[in-house]
């Protein structure tokens, strides 16, 4: 049985953020109902965008725009090699260096973290970047380039775009994508696993 | 219909063109600059809501040549936001009143569910150094002075897909003046000037276009985007302004098949306080640019062609 959004009425963004509400919910086959053809685009983009099949009829004025997926559990990456159905693991990344003790050392141990893990048959669903554990991504980096060998194969990373903001850092962002509280927090209450570095 | 303005002589903008504002000659040397234009807040920081607005004000004045003289507020408020917030909007409206060189004179407020803000502003310019929207020829520059996105990351920002922080960049830019990018536009003697707001890139670049013999290219590879506009349009968030936008302007617009979806709606989005569209002789782009200086944003977007009727093709 479908879930039903109703969106009549209601103004862009509204459809999209119910439509987003939704599927953020658990819900994988959900029936959306606008009653203009902005709201129509925008929501068929947005599941879409999400890795959504989508169909949409028109009745009386009314458009009806059934969403079901996205086809895997592993969310936008379902295509990829990233995120096996069903497991949904996620690497918080929190600082710059890993493990206590000396700063010197912990640079060393994160670098060579990151560059076993591109290797590795097991790449993460997503990866999440806080506090100075946002350095990772910068450009210049010494482990920017792991990091975009994990993006090549599908891990999508969310990096905290108050944190590149608080180290004025945000312009040399290098691998990965800016990203807010909302989505690193939806992130990782979806995770099936989760490990924070 | 309105009642046209009628035929007195002093009037040299009026109602019956698509121009940014109106005219008013006083004698041989000076005319006046009049327009006015208030919205509800597009951002949550109200300091910044009244540098928005004020900036998207006086771009009028500048859109024709004029320098701003003088401005009076507009306000709509509702008590119960407090008058800390109302003062907060104020001050950014006055910081960006005092930038262009006008001086505040007054103004008027109503109690009203929603906030509003914005400016009634006065300025001067030569009767015969007035910049219009008509006047571009074929195979004249198309320039715009500022990036296109706001409509969409404003979308974004109410339906919390992105934040104001994250916006930054958008945000600077709404509250930037069109001073440089006009005085640049006359010393390179610009045949034609209008700004960006409600209609979106292509609605206004039609009101450069006369009724024949002109038509304008634009390429979509060479737009200036504000950063996450392209992600945010991807991910639905495309006004409904665009949609009516294109409904009404489609007719006279041939977008190429290359150009994809969200590129489509980019070049409808409405924009608050958005650049300046001008249309340059060839040989005043090297005079535009050094005016320009250190100002970064603007960009030559397009070429004005021969044309059967009013049409903008856009172009991978």
């Amino acid at each position: 049985m479908a879930e039903i959004v109703d969106a009549r009425g209601l103004a862009c963004p509204e459809p999209v953020v119910k439509t987003r509400s939704a599927l953020k919910g658990g819900a994988r086959d959900i029936e959306v109902l606008v009653d203009n053809p902005t709201a129509r685009d925008n929501v068929c983009r947005f599941a879409s965008s999400q890795g959504c099949e989508v169909e949409v009829s028109e009745e009386e004025d009314i458009f009806r725009i059934a969403v079901t997926g996205p086809a895997s559990e592993a969310g936008t990456g379902a295509d990829t090699a990233a995120g096996d159905a069903g497991t949904r693991r996620v690497i918080a990344l929190a600082s710059d260096t890993m493990g206590r003790g000396d700063e010197e050392l912990g640079g060393i141990l994160i670098k060579a973290f990151l560059s076993t893990l591109a290797d590795s048959d097991q790449p993460p669903w997503r990866m999440v970047f806080f506090n100075s554990g946002v350095k990772l991504a910068l450009e210049g980096a010494d482990t920017v380039q792991s990091l975009r060998n994990l993006e090549s194969i599908g891990v999508e990373m969310l990096v905290c775009g108050t944190c590149l903001d608080y180290f004025g850092v945000k312009e040399e962002l290098g691998v990965g994508a800016v990203s807010n509280m909302y989505d690193i927090l939806t992130t990782m209450l979806s995770a099936t696993n989760s490990i924070t570095i | 219909m309105l009642p046209l303005s009628g035929a007195r002589r002093e009037i040299l903008v009026g109602l019956d063109t698509p121009d940014d504002a109106a005219v008013f000659m006083l004698d041989e040397e000076t005319a006046l600059v009049h327009t006015l234009d208030f919205f509800t807040p597009i951002v949550d920081d109200p300091h910044l809501f009244g540098q928005i607005a004020a900036a998207n004000a006086l771009s009028d004045i500048y859109a024709m040549g004029g320098t701003p003289l003088s401005a009076m507020n507009i306000v709509c408020f509702p008590c119960s936001l407090g008058m800390d917030m109302l003062a907060r909007i104020l001050e950014g409206g006055l910081a960006k009143i005092c930038e262009s060189g006008a001086v505040l004179l007054g103004g008027h407020t109503v109690d009203d569910e929603e906030p509003k803000y914005g400016l009634a502003v006065t300025g001067r310019v030569h009767p015969d150094r007035i910049m219009t929207s008509l006047g571009a020829e074929v195979g004249d520059l198309l320039v715009l002075t500022k990036p296109l996105g706001t409509g969409i990351l404003a979308t974004a920002l109410k339906g919390d897909f992105i934040t104001e922080t994250e916006m930054a960049e958008a945000i600077d830019g709404m509250a930037a003046l069109n001073a440089q990018a006009s005085r640049a536009a006359i010393l390179a003697g610009a045949h034609a000037c209008t700004d960006v707001t409600g209609f979106g890139l292509v609605g206004h670049l039609l009101n450069m276009l006369p009724d024949r013999g002109l038509g304008c290219d634009i390429f979509i590879s060479l737009l200036p985007v504000y950063k996450r506009t392209r992600e945010m349009a991807g991910m639905g968030m495309v006004p409904a302004g665009a949609h009516k936008n294109r409904d009404f302007l489609s007719s006279r617009v041939e977008i190429s098949p290359q150009v994809d979806d969200v590129d489509r709606d980019l070049v409808y989005d409405p924009q608050t306080s958005g650049g300046l569209l001008i249309a340059l002789p060839p040989q005043g782009l090297e005079v535009f640019g050094q005016q320009m200086g250190d100002e970064e944003g603007w960009t030559r977007i397009g070429e004005f062609v021969q044309g059967e009727g009013p049409l903008v093709r856009v172009l991978p």
